[in-house]
This record gives C-alpha cells, sequence and structure tokens, in this order.
C-alpha cells in the first residue's frame, strides 16, 4: 500500500461513508416496518426524526462523494510516479484490477445519492411523507453500492505497492495494458465526435419540449442518461485528442490537470449534474399522480429539467470550445 | 374554529412509567373568542394546549383546524402551520438571553424568509405597539419584568398568528403585572384574536374577558361552560 | 427564491451572533481546532517543501545508476565493469563513484560520505558540509573523529568548511580521499559503491538498462526517475504513515472527547428549545447548526494553515526541530521556499474537517430534534 496522506484520507473518508450509511440503511428498514402516518405512537415519532438525521447523512455524503470523486482521481494522478509505468492516472487505476470498479462506484454513488436527495426533496413537500417507502427502498439499494466502493477503493490502495528500488530490477518504463480506456480510444474520433452532437441536441431538444409543454419527461430522463455515457465516451475518444492537441492521447484524466486549466473539473461536473438532475425529472413522473405532491411536483421537475439543460449545455458549449478553440485538426 | 376529537396523549407507552396526561379529550374552541383551561397542576393542561398548538402530535384521535386534519401532518408541515397560525406566551416568558429585545421579537420571523428590512420594520411595529420601541436595542436580561412580558407579547405576535396560546401566563407576575397581561389580552381579543390560555390564577380565569372555561382534571375535561 | 435565500441569511446571522454569545466554549473549541490543523498543516508543508527541494537537486544527478546486488542485498561493484558497460551504444560515459552513510550516535545525525571525482582532499583531511560543521562545532584546521568499519577510530582534519549554495545536498556532507575512504568503510580496492552513467538520449534508457542486465546479470540498473520514485516513497511513507495517522488519531479523539464532554449546556438546550415552539423547524435547526460546524471548521482551518505556513516558511519548522532530530540539527537555518500545494490542503481538509463534521452530525441532529413542547415545563 502506498501511505500517501492523501490516500489515507479517501480511505477514512469512504469509511466514515461506510459508517453512515449502515447506520441509515438500519433505521431506513426500521421505517420501512414500522412506518405508520396515521398514528401519533412514541415510536412514529421517533422514526419521523430519525428520517431528519438519514438526510443530513445522505446529504453530507453527496458533497463527500463528489470531492472524494476528484480527489480519487486527482491522488491517481499523482502517485502515478510511484508506480512503475503508470504515466498518469490511467496508469495507475489499471494497476490493479479494483481501480476502475472503484472509480465507477463512485460516480454510482454519486448519481444515487444525488437521486435520493431528489426524491427526499419532494417527499418533504408532501405533507404524509407520500414517497417514504420508495426513498427508503432506494436507500437501501444504496448501501451495498457505497459498502462496495469503500471496500474496492481500499483495496486498490492496499494491491498498489509503491516500486522502489528494491524490487524493480532495472524493469523500466513498458506501456501497460490500459484497461477499458483501450476500447473508447480504439473508436473513430469523427464519427464519435458527430454522435456526441445529435446526442447533445435531442436531449436538449426534449428538455426543452419537455420544459415548456411538461410533456415528454421520461424520454428527456433516459436521454439524459444516454447522454452521459456518450459524453464520457466522447470524451476519451475524440475530445481529449482536441485538447490534449496530440493525435493519440486518449486520457479522460489529464484534463483535470492544470496543463490543461483544470477543464476537466467544470466538464465533469457540469456532465455529472446534468445527469442527476436530468435522471431526477424522470425518477419524479410516477408520482405526479400523488394527492399531496400534484400541486408541487410539476414545478420541481421544471425547475430540476432546467438545471439539467443548464448543465447540458455548459458542458457542450465547454466541448465545443475545446473543439474550435484549440485549432487542432483531426485528418 | 379549532376542533378537538377523542385525543389521547400517552408518555412512554408500553413502559412500566407509562403516562396519559390527556385521555379522550373533545372539545370546541370558538375563533374570536377567549377560552381558559384551567385545573390543578399535573391535570394535563400544558399538553393539552401543546396539541392544540401544533408542538405535539396526539397519541390518538383529531384535530381540526378550520377544515384541515392537522394530526397526519409531517412534523414540516406542522411547523408551518405553528409558525402561521399560533403566537405562545410562556410562562417565565422564555426570551433568549444576549439578544436584543428586537433580535428575540423577530426571531420566531427568520425561517419564514421575509427580506430583513421589512421584518424589522415589522418588529418595531409591534412593539411600538407595547411601548417597547425604546427598548428594542436592549438586551433582554436587563429589561425589567413588565418589559420582558411586552417583549414576549410582541414575540408572539410578530407572524401575525390567529390564535394565541398562553401557559401560565401569570404564574410569575404580581398583580398589578398580571392585570396589566389580562389588559392586553382584551386588547388583542378586541383585534380579533382567538385566545386560549391555561391557568389556575383567578386573575385569569374569573374574568368577564373569558368566553369559555374549560375544567380539566387527571387529563379528562370535567366542566365546559361559559365564562363569567 | 429570494426567500429561501433570505432565509439562509437569516439563520447565518442568528448562527454567528449565537456563537459569539457562547465565546468561552467555542473558542476553547476553536483553539484546540486551530492548533490540530496547524500540526499537520505545518507536517505537510514541510514534508512537500523537503520533497519538493529534494527532486530539484536530483534533477541534475546522474541518469542512470548501476548497482549490483547479491541474493537481493546490496553489494559493491567491481570497477571492471565499468569498461564492457560503458561500450554499450548509447553511454556516453560511465564512471565508478565511492560514497556512503555514516551515523553519528553521539549527536544522532546522519553524514554523507563521498570521495570526489576530481580535487579530492589531501590525504587525512575531509571537507564537511555546513551543518556538521555546526554540529560537531568544527571549522578549519580542527580534528574530528569518527568510527571506522571495523571499529578502529579515525581522525581526520577539517580541510573546508563547503560553501552553503545548495545547502540541501551539502549540508551533511563529508568529502574524503580515496584511499582514506576504502580504509575507513572497509570497501576493498577494485570496488566501488555503484557506476553512474551518462545516456545520450533519454528514449533509450530502457534499452540500455535491459543490455547491462544482459551483461552482468548481478545488477540492478535504476533510472532517475526511479530515484526521484524512492524519494517520493519514502517521504510519503515518513509523513504518511507516522504523522498523519498520529495526528488524525489525536484530532479525532480529542474533538470526540471534546463533543462528549461538553455535549449541549442546558441553556443552548433551552435556547433551541424556545426556537422550535416559536416556529423554527427541525431543519431550521439543522441548517444553524451546519453553519455553526462550517464557521468554526473554516475558522480553525484558515487560521491553522495560515499559521502553519508562517511557521514552516517563515521559521523554518522551529517548532519541529525536537521533534525531526537527525535532520534539524543539520540544517538549522534551512529556508525552505515557500510553496503550497493545492492537493495538500484538499487532504488536510479531509483529515481535520470531514471528521470533525462527522462527528458533530449526530449531536447536531439530537439539538435540533428537541420537543418544541419541552420549553412549556
Ligand atoms: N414528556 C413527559 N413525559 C412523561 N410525563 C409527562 C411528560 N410531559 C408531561 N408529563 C406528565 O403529564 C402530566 C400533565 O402535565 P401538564 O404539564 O400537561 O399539566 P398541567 O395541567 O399543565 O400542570 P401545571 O398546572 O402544573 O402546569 C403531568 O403529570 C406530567 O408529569
Ligand atoms: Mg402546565
Amino acid at each position: 500500500m502506498i501511505l500517501h496522506p492523501t490516500v489515507l484520507a479517501l480511505v477514512i473518508t469512504s469509511f466514515l461513508t461506510s459508517l453512515m450509511i449502515l447506520y441509515s440503511g438500519y433505521y431506513g428498514i426500521r421505517i420501512l416496518v414500522n412506518w405508520d402516518m396515521g398514528s401519533g405512537s412514541e415510536l412514529q415519532l421517533q422514526l419521523e426524526r430519525r428520517t431528519y438525521l438519514i438526510s443530513t447523512m445522505v446529504g453530507y455524503l453527496l458533497a463527500l462523494q463528489l470531492v472524494s470523486l476528484f480527489l480519487f482521481i486527482f491522488t491517481a494522478d499523482s502517485i502515478s510516479s510511484l508506480l512503475v509505468g503508470a504515466m498518469c492516472a490511467v496508469g495507475t487505476l489499471s494497476a490493479n484490477g479494483f481501480g476502475y470498479p472503484a472509480l465507477l462506484l463512485k460516480v454510482a454513488v454519486f448519481l444515487l445519492a444525488g437521486l435520493w436527495l431528489i426524491l427526499n426533496r419532494a417527499d418533504n413537500q408532501g405533507y404524509d411523507y407520500p414517497l417514504i417507502r420508495k426513498k427508503y427502498l432506494l436507500l437501501l439499494f444504496m448501501t451495498p453500492v457505497i459498502l462496495a466502493e469503500t471496500v474496492c477503493q481500499a483495496l486498490f490502495f492496499l494491491g498498489l505497492r509503491p516500486d522502489i528500488i528494491t524490487s524493480c530490477c532495472g524493469s523500466l518504463f513498458s506501456p501497460e495494458a490500459r484497461g477499458i480506456a483501450t476500447e473508447m480510444a480504439g473508436l473513430p474520433p469523427l464519427p464519435t465526435l458527430a454522435a456526441f452532437y445529435a446526442s447533445a441536441a435531442v436531449t436538449l431538444a426534449s428538455g426543452v419540449y419537455f420544459y415548456l409543454k411538461g410533456r415528454g419527461c421520461g424520454l428527456f430522463a433516459s436521454l439524459n442518461l444516454v447522454h452521459l455515457v456518450v459524453t464520457v465516451v466522447a470524451i476519451i475518444s475524440v475530445v481529449s485528442l482536441y485538447i490534449y492537441r496530440m493525435p493519440s492521447h486518449h486520457c479522460p484524466f489529464c484534463i483535470l490537470q492544470r496543463e490543461y486549466l483544470y477543464v476537466g473539473y467544470p466538464l465533469y461536473a457540469a456532465v455529472l449534474t446534468g445527469g442527476v438532475t436530468g435522471a431526477g425529472t424522470g425518477m419524479l413522473l410516477p408520482f405526479r399522480t400523488v394527492s399531496s405532491l400534484r400541486e408541487v411536483l410539476p414545478g420541481m421537475t421544471r425547475r430540476l429539467s432546467a438545471t439539467s439543460l443548464a448543465c447540458t449545455a455548459f458542458s457542450t458549449l465547454l466541448v465545443s470550445w475545446e473543439v474550435l478553440a484549440t485549432g487542432f485538426t483531426l485528418r | 374554529m379549532i376542533r378537538v376529537r377523542q385525543i389521547t396523549k400517552t408518555f412512554n407507552s408500553g413502559r412500566p412509567n407509562e403516562f396519559t396526561a390527556v385521555s379522550g379529550v373533545s372539545l370546541t374552541v370558538n375563533l374570536r373568542e377567549v377560552t381558559v383551561l384551567k385545573g390543578p397542576s399535573g391535570s394535563g393542561k400544558t399538553t393539552l394546549l401543546g396539541m392544540v398548538g401544533c408542538m405535539s402530535r396526539p397519541t390518538s384521535g383529531r384535530i381540526f383546524l378550520g377544515e384541515r386534519e392537522i394530526t397526519s401532518l409531517s412534523e414540516r408541515f406542522l411547523t408551518d402551520i405553528r409558525r402561521r397560525t399560533f403566537g405562545f406566551i410562556f410562562q417565565r416568558f422564555n426570551l433568549i438571553n444576549g439578544l436584543t429585545a428586537l433580535e428575540n421579537v423577530m426571531a420566531p420571523a427568520y425561517p419564514s424568509g421575509e427580506r430583513f428590512s421589512s421584518l424589522r420594520a415589522r418588529a418595531l411595529a409591534v412593539m411600538e405597539m407595547f411601548d417597547l420601541a425604546r427598548k428594542a436595542g436592549a438586551r433582554v436580561e436587563w429589561l425589567s419584568g413588565g418589559e420582558a412580558q411586552r417583549v414576549a407579547i410582541a414575540r408572539a405576535l410578530i407572524n401575525n398568528p390567529s390564535v394565541v396560546i398562553a401557559d401560565e401566563p401569570t404564574a410569575h407576575l404580581d398583580t398589578r403585572l398580571s392585570h396589566e397581561f389580562m389588559a392586553i389580552m382584551r386588547r388583542l381579543k378586541e383585534e380579533g384574536k382567538t385566545i386560549i390560555l391555561a391557568s389556575h390564577d383567578p386573575i385569569v380565569h374569573d374574568t368577564d374577558l373569558a368566553d369559555r372555561v374549560i375544567e380539566m382534571r387527571d387529563g379528562r375535561v370535567i366542566a365546559d361552560g361559559a365564562g363569567r | 427564491m429570494s426567500g429561501a435565500i433570505e432565509r439562509q441569511l437569516h439563520i447565518i446571522d442568528f448562527t454567528v451572533s449565537s456563537l459569539l454569545r457562547r465565546k468561552g466554549k467555542n473558542g476553547a473549541l476553536l483553539t484546540v481546532y486551530t492548533l490540530i490543523v496547524f500540526i499537520l498543516a505545518s507536517v505537510m508543508f514541510f514534508t512537500h517543501a523537503v520533497k519538493r527541494e529534494a527532486a530539484l537537486v536530483l534533477r541534475e544527478s546522474p541518469e542512470i545508476i548501476v548497482q549490483r546486488t547479491l541474493t537481493g542485498r546490496y553489494q559493491p561493484i567491481p570497477i571492471s565493469y565499468v569498461e564492457s558497460i560503458g561500450e554499450i551504444r548509447g553511454v556516453i560515459s560511465a564512471r565508478p563513484r565511492l560514497w556512503g552513510y555514516y551515523y553519528d550516535a553521539n549527536f544522532l545525525a546522519n553524514y554523507t560520505l563521498v570521495v570526489p571525482a576530481d580535487q579530492q582532499p589531501e590525504a587525512g583531511t575531509i571537507d564537511i558540509g555546513s551543518g556538521i560543521s555546526r554540529v560537531r562545532e568544527a571549522f578549519r584546521g580542527d580534528t574530528i573523529g569518527f568510527t571506522g568499519h571495523d571499529g578502529k577510530p579515525f581522525a581526520f582534519v577539517v580541510n573546508r568548511v563547503l560553501e552553503e549554495e545548495s545547502r540541501l545536498l551539502t549540508a551533511d556532507l563529508i568529502l574524503m580521499r580515496e584511499a582514506d575512504y576504502r580504509a575507513f568503510s572497509g570497501i576493498p580496492p577494485g570496488y566501488a559503491t555503484d557506476l553512474v552513467l551518462k545516456v545520450r538520449n533519454p528514449r533509450e534508457y530502457t534499452t540500455i538498462a535491459e543490455k547491462i542486465v544482459k551483461l552482468h546479470p548481478d545488477t540492478r540498473p535504476i533510472v532517475r526517475d526511479e530515484i526521484l520514485r524512492t524519494y517520493d516513497a519514502l517521504f510519503g511513507w515518513r509523513s504518511g504513515l507516522v504523522i498523519v495517522i498520529f495526528g488524525a488519531a489525536v484530532l479525532a479523539f480529542v474533538i470526540f472527547a471534546w463533543d462528549k464532554a461538553t455535549g449541549l449546556s442546558s441553556e443552548e438546550k433551552k435556547e433551541i428549545g424556545i426556537l422550535k415552539a416559536v416556529g423554527w423547524e427541525t431543519s431550521d435547526v439543522l441548517l444553524m447548526k451546519f453553519w455553526e460546524g462550517l464557521a468554526v471548521s473554516l475558522t480553525a482551518f484558515l487560521a491553522g494553515v495560515i499559521l502553519g505556513y508562517c511557521h514552516v516558511f517563515f521559521t523554518s519548522a522551529a517548532l519541529f526541530a525536537p521533534v525531526i532530530k537527525g535532520w534539524s540539527t543539520l540544517y538549522p537555518d534551512f529556508r525552505l521556499v515557500p510553496f503550497i500545494d493545492l492537493a495538500d490542503l484538499v487532504t488536510l481538509f479531509f483529515f481535520t474537517v470531514v471528521p470533525y463534521t462527522v462527528t458533530t452530525i449526530v449531536p447536531s441532529w439530537r439539538a435540533a430534534t428537541i420537543d418544541p413542547d419541552s420549553v412549556m415545563r
């Protein structure tokens, strides 16, 4: 294991996150079993009070997850110099089998926590906790994902061995296998770019339609999820080429570095937020008919879709700016 | 109109020290009237006021505020109703020490997100009504008993509630201040507020101000009649 | 929308005034918190600055070092290897080096002994770095004693004290004549500590290293990047493991203990009860507690970081002198170049603010769920 302070910070944080989610999960089960809004029993009052604790915890969890997602990539990047053969986060992450799973789980936890908070917010707008069961089922679904993330990250860091002089007999830089990146990097650049713009256009159009007409919410939400994946693939396969101005550098992480003006942070933040809010719109769709939510939900989904649209537009503009402003051409 | 139907409040239920403070109480409070709850110590007046005032939920039974049933509302909504509908005056005033009189008066309105300037103007106006304008900047712990009492009343009125609830308002006041308090209640009644008082002080329940006197004992209503 | 912002502002306003009302308790918490941030920040800034300095120095070091290993352990290398290795295509020059470490048990300091390639000192004399000169109080013309590899005492006359151009490199340095060094360290004639190669093209590192291993299977070529890597790992280990774990444990303990010990005063409980009774909702109180935690954390964090920065870069980490002995005795006025890494700050944040925040979630929630009707009794 590499005992970098940042690594320790990440491990400790994910451990705390796991503790919080286990605690919340336990009360989630109790709420699912014992919840009875009509009752004024002390148990019910206590459970109702717990819901405040749990939403607070998930709120903190989301914030921590977002920061730790970026810090994780950052760390992978900065400790790459300690690993033979690794030149940036890609190399570090593929140093053992847990790197990419940990990263993907982190993204998943972020998305799930975001969706949960959206659901929670909707639930709080109703006077009788209309979504309480769905909310806590989602929480229970989140629990194993967060635990898996903690385990994966810990195993990943534990499995990294600093190749100090004693154990590396003149074995010098040798190109490592690059895991999933290879497959995406292999996609033809220009068609992928076209696909990205097509996907962005369709998503934005459906979002505007939903915002104006209040219809087509499910479509908009699904398109957002598709667009999330398409964007990441496009960044790896083609946008990175423009950003780095090199015909074969496909790293999705180097754009987080100073050399590229940290452009990756706003880009990924916008992509993730756009995805969460967009998908959240669709998640709320089935609850429009719930009596206590009928009045508030349309306003909330409109606001969510507006946020999502803004994020998607922003990330698309950012990508376009990178593609156009660099003056780099792919032939 | 506030209708209370068969409400019961049980503390520590299921445990050896289980205690039913209010059992099966039904009553109706008319708007723009002064209702007085009286009864010996421990008879459940405070507990009942707490439930009527949306501070706590009954173990069973229902409470209707106008047409709205409030017992099955989430805490968030209950608080919202409490803030809009009720103003509370407590025994011993319960002002927050260290804050000025003005800040104490404004505190209940903070969560409503009103603009600071308009909130402040409103608070000063209410304080003016009670002759407190000069004391707005004074820390509450230095106020005289009468001033503190009026600050507490001003605080109860800041959100412009339709119902004012006072629990043992005169318990720690001398006779002069108790009469002063009742005079203020009279003014509020004339302004159209509904007033619910709980007390075993004769100054409170023997006035001609009381439209209705409800007597409690051991968590039950034993008498419900018109005031003097 | 503006209502929501106004609500936040009101609550922040109230929070600040309530923090100021409890100066004693909050002041003490803030002091402890700041102190811990300060210690951790100092450690991080210090190690990072040293690491950076080391990396700068090493940038000028040779490109490939060849060592010999026997059953995995380091061994002196025969000087005869120089010829065959020097003939490999792409190698500009190959040269044997004689150097080593010496631990001075009396002064708890590590010295680096080096035989310079040219301008070796006269027999029986040495050049010493400024750090050693200061620690041993030895100046030009003085005699210093060391214990040799066979336990015999050796005495050397100080020929000159090295200038302090690059302090990190020279402070702990002793330059010695080759014959003296062999007698002192026991390295037999015909052997050297390692070989250094200069290489024409960095792209050829790999092939050259492979050729060396093929030529002499008992050797181990190390590229410059790997040296940097080792340094990185070494400093990472030291600072990371020992101090940060220790610091985090202290932090967790102190703050937890603190929270347990003080908890909510009855006055504070009453205050929250009053707020809830007059119309604050549980989430309003939670929000207040959030701002409270943020205010305390940010103040402590900023103050601690700024103090740590001043401590490390303006006073040369004066407070660490007793802790990092072998080091600080040698580098008394070692002025580090001010340097801050954003990742360091984020890490520090994770070590201090995150645990604090997490420990305060449950107490805040407890405070926020006080029964509103509790103030009526
Ligand atoms: N949280 C609680 N847990 C247990 N018992 C309680 C609780 N709150 C109130 N009680 C009990 O309920 C009973 C009624 O209390 P309540 O305060 O309503 O009486 P009261 O009529 O207001 O009395 P007083 O005139 O002295 O103010 C009391 O016996 C009290 O001990
Ligand atoms: Mg009472």
